[in-house]
C-alpha cells in the first residue's frame, strides 16, 4: 500500500492542482453573479443572447462540416495507409503525428501566406487573370484550415482499426460468392462503424476546443466558444471570467458526454463480439 | 481489384494527401527565401536576408531560450508523474490502466481553453508565480501523449520478473528500476520525452491567456511578428517546421531501429 502510494503521488498532486481544483472553482464561479452570490444570470445570457447564440452556431457548424469531410478523407487515408510496406507506414505515422503539433499559429500563417489577402494564391491568380474566389478568413476557410489537423488526427485513430482487418475475410466472402459491395456492406462497414462514430466524436470535440488555429486566422472576427472564452478572459473591460467559466462548464460537460457516448459505441460493439 | 491496382490506389491516394497537407508548409518555406513576391507565378528573387536578420534578433534568441526552457521542465515533470504509474500499472495491477484512460481522452473533453479558464480562476489573486502553474498545467495536457508513448515501451516483455529478479538480489526498488528497468524502455523512455517536450516546446493557448503575453515564447513571438512583418515570420515558421522535421526524423530513426522487440514472442527471462 505504501510504494503505491509513494508511485501514485506525483501524479495525483498535478492531477489535484491543475485539474480537480480549477474545474472545482470554474464550476462553483460559473453559479456565481458579478457581485459573488449565487445565481444562474450566467446561463441564462448564455440562451438568450444574440451575440453568444452566434458563437454557439459558429462552433457547431465548423466543426461539424470540417470533422466530416475530415471523417471521410481520413478513412480513405487510413485504408491507403495500411497497403503501403511497413516501413512506409511507419514514417508517415510519425510524419501525421507531428503535423498536429504544426496547427496553430504556424498554420494559420502558413494558409495565410498561401491564400491570404496578400498570399501567394492571389499572386498567382492575378499573374494569371483569373478570378479568385477563396476567402481564406471566412467560415468556409475556417473550416478548410481546420481539416490540416483533423485529416492527419482522423488517420491517426482510424489507421489502427483497418491494420485489424482481416484480408482473410474477402476471400472468403469471395469463395462464398459474396460481390465487393454486400462484402463492405455486411463485414466491413459492421466492423469500422462504430469506430468511425467514435473518431466522429474525438474529431469534432477537438474541433469544437480549437482556440489557437481560429485566433491566429481571424483575430476575433468570427466569434466561436473558445474565441468567446478567449475575448471573456482576456478583454480589458468587457473581461467576465465568472461567464467565461459558465461557457466553459457547459463546454466540459457536452464535451465528455460526447465522447463518453462514442466510446461506449465501439466498447458495446466489442463486448458483443 | 488486384493487390497491384490496389496498392497503385493506395499510393496516389497517400501522394495525393500528403500534397495536400504539405503545400501551405512548403510555400511558407519558399517564401521564406524570397526577395518579394507580389503579383507573379513565382517569387521575384531568393535571398538569405530574411534568416540573418531573424536569427541576429535577441527578442529570437530570448523566446527560443524560454520556449526550450519550458519545453525541457515540461518533460522531467511528466515523466516524474508518469513514468512510476506507467510502471506499476503495467507490472502489477492492469487494472489500473482503465482508470487512467479517462487522460487519454482529456485533451478533448477539457481542452486548455477550458483548462485555462478554471486556472485563472483559480489562481489570478493566489500569490503563488503563475510560471509555476503554467508549466504544471503543460505537464497534464502533455499527459496523454507521454502516457501513450510510455505505455507501448512495456508491450511484449516480462518485466515484473525482471524486477523481482533484482528485487531478490538484493537491490532496493528504487534502484531496481533504475538499474533494471528504465535501460530496457529507455527507447520507449525517448520518445515519450521527445513528443511531451514537442508538445511543450509549441504551446501557445495557457502560456498567451494564463500570462497574458508577458511571457513572450516562441509562438508568441511567432504571433506577434504575423501581425507586422511577414517576411520575418515565415522564416519563423520554417524554423518551427525544420525543428519539427528533425525531432521526427529521430522519431523515425528509434521506431525503425527498435521496433523488433514489439514483434518478437515474449522473452522467457532465465532462472
Amino acid at each position: 500500500m505504501r510504494t503505491r502510494l509513494k508511485v501514485f503521488f506525483p501524479l495525483s498532486i498535478l492531477v489535484v492542482l491543475v485539474l480537480l481544483l480549477p474545474i472545482l472553482i470554474m464550476v462553483i464561479a460559473s453559479f456565481q453573479s458579478t457581485d459573488g452570490s449565487f445565481s444562474l444570470a450566467n446561463y441564462q445570457q448564455v440562451i438568450t443572447n444574440h451575440y453568444y447564440l452566434k458563437a454557439i452556431r459558429n462552433s457547431l457548424g465548423i466543426s461539424v462540416v470540417a470533422s466530416a469531410v475530415s471523417l471521410i478523407i481520413a478513412v480513405i487515408g487510413a485504408w491507403a495507409l495500411t497497403r503501403l510496406s511497413q516501413k512506409t507506414k511507419n514514417i508517415l505515422i510519425t510524419l501525421f503525428n507531428m503535423s498536429a503539433s504544426f496547427a496553430g499559429v504556424p498554420l494559420a500563417f502558413s494558409l495565410i501566406i498561401l491564400f491570404g489577402n496578400a498570399g501567394v494564391w492571389k499572386a498567382m491568380t492575378a499573374a494569371m487573370h483569373l478570378k479568385d474566389s477563396l476567402e481564406i478568413y471566412s467560415l468556409t476557410g475556417t473550416t478548410l484550415a481546420f481539416t490540416f489537423f483533423e485529416i492527419p488526427l482522423g488517420i491517426m485513430f482510424l489507421f489502427p482499426v483497418f491494420e485489424e482487418l482481416n484480408p482473410e475475410w474477402r476471400e472468403i466472402s469471395a469463395v462464398l460468392g459474396a460481390k465487393p459491395l454486400f462484402f463492405f456492406k455486411k463485414v466491413i462497414l459492421p466492423v469500422i462503424l462504430p469506430n468511425m462514430i467514435e473518431v466522429f466524436t474525438l474529431l469534432f470535440a477537438n474541433a469544437m476546443g480549437t482556440y489557437e488555429t481560429i485566433y491566429a486566422l481571424t483575430g476575433n472576427s468570427i466569434v466561436t466558444i473558445p474565441i468567446l472564452i478567449g475575448t471573456l478572459i482576456d478583454g480589458g473591460l468587457t473581461a467576465n471570467i465568472p461567464l467565461a467559466c459558465t461557457f466553459a462548464t457547459l463546454f466540459a460537460l457536452v464535451m465528455t458526454f460526447i465522447v463518453w457516448v462514442g466510446n461506449r459505441v465501439t466498447r458495446s460493439k466489442r463486448e458483443a463480439a | 481489384m488486384t493487390p497491384k491496382t490496389s496498392r497503385r490506389v493506395a499510393q496516389a491516394i497517400i501522394t495525393f494527401l500528403f500534397i495536400y497537407l504539405a503545400t501551405p508548409i512548403v510555400v511558407t518555406i519558399i517564401y521564406s527565401f524570397s526577395t518579394s513576391w507580389v503579383k507573379s507565378i513565382a517569387p521575384a528573387g531568393l535571398t538569405l536576408k530574411w534568416y540573418g536578420q531573424l536569427v541576429t534578433n535577441p527578442e529570437f534568441t530570448t523566446a527560443l531560450i524560454r520556449s526550450l526552457g519550458l519545453g525541457l521542465l515540461t518533460t522531467v515533470i511528466a515523466m516524474i508523474c508518469f513514468l512510476p504509474v506507467v510502471f506499476y500499472a503495467n507490472v502489477y495491477s492492469p487494472s489500473v490502466k482503465s482508470h487512467l484512460r479517462f487522460i487519454t481522452v482529456l485533451p478533448f473533453t477539457i481542452p486548455g481553453i477550458i483548462l485555462v479558464t478554471g486556472l485563472i480562476q483559480l489562481y489570478a489573486n493566489l500569490p503563488i508565480p503563475k510560471i509555476l502553474i503554467l508549466v504544471l498545467a503543460i505537464s497534464l495536457l502533455s499527459l496523454p501523449m507521454t502516457y501513450q508513448a510510455l505505455d507501448n515501451a512495456f508491450i511484449g516483455r516480462d518485466f515484473r520478473a525482471m524486477f523481482e529478479q533484482a528485487l531478490v538480489l538484493g537491490d532496493k526498488p528504487f534502484t531496481a528500476f533504475v538499474k533494471i528497468i528504465i535501460p530496457n524502455i529507455r527507447a520507449g523512455i525517448l520518445v515519450a520525452m521527445l513528443l511531451t517536450f514537442t508538445s511543450a516546446f509549441g504551446e501557445y493557448v495557457l502560456t498567451n491567456l494564463l500570462l497574458g503575453g508577458n511571457f513572450e515564447t516562441l509562438k508568441i513571438y511567432m504571433f506577434r511578428l504575423m501581425q507586422s512583418n511577414g517576411q520575418a515570420s515565415s522564416v519563423l515558421t520554417t524554423i518551427y517546421f525544420l525543428f519539427l522535421a528533425l525531432i521526427s526524423l529521430i522519431l523515425i530513426i528509434i521506431m525503425q531501429r527498435y521496433s523488433a522487440p514489439h514483434k518478437s514472442p515474449k522473452e522467457v527471462p532465465d532462472h
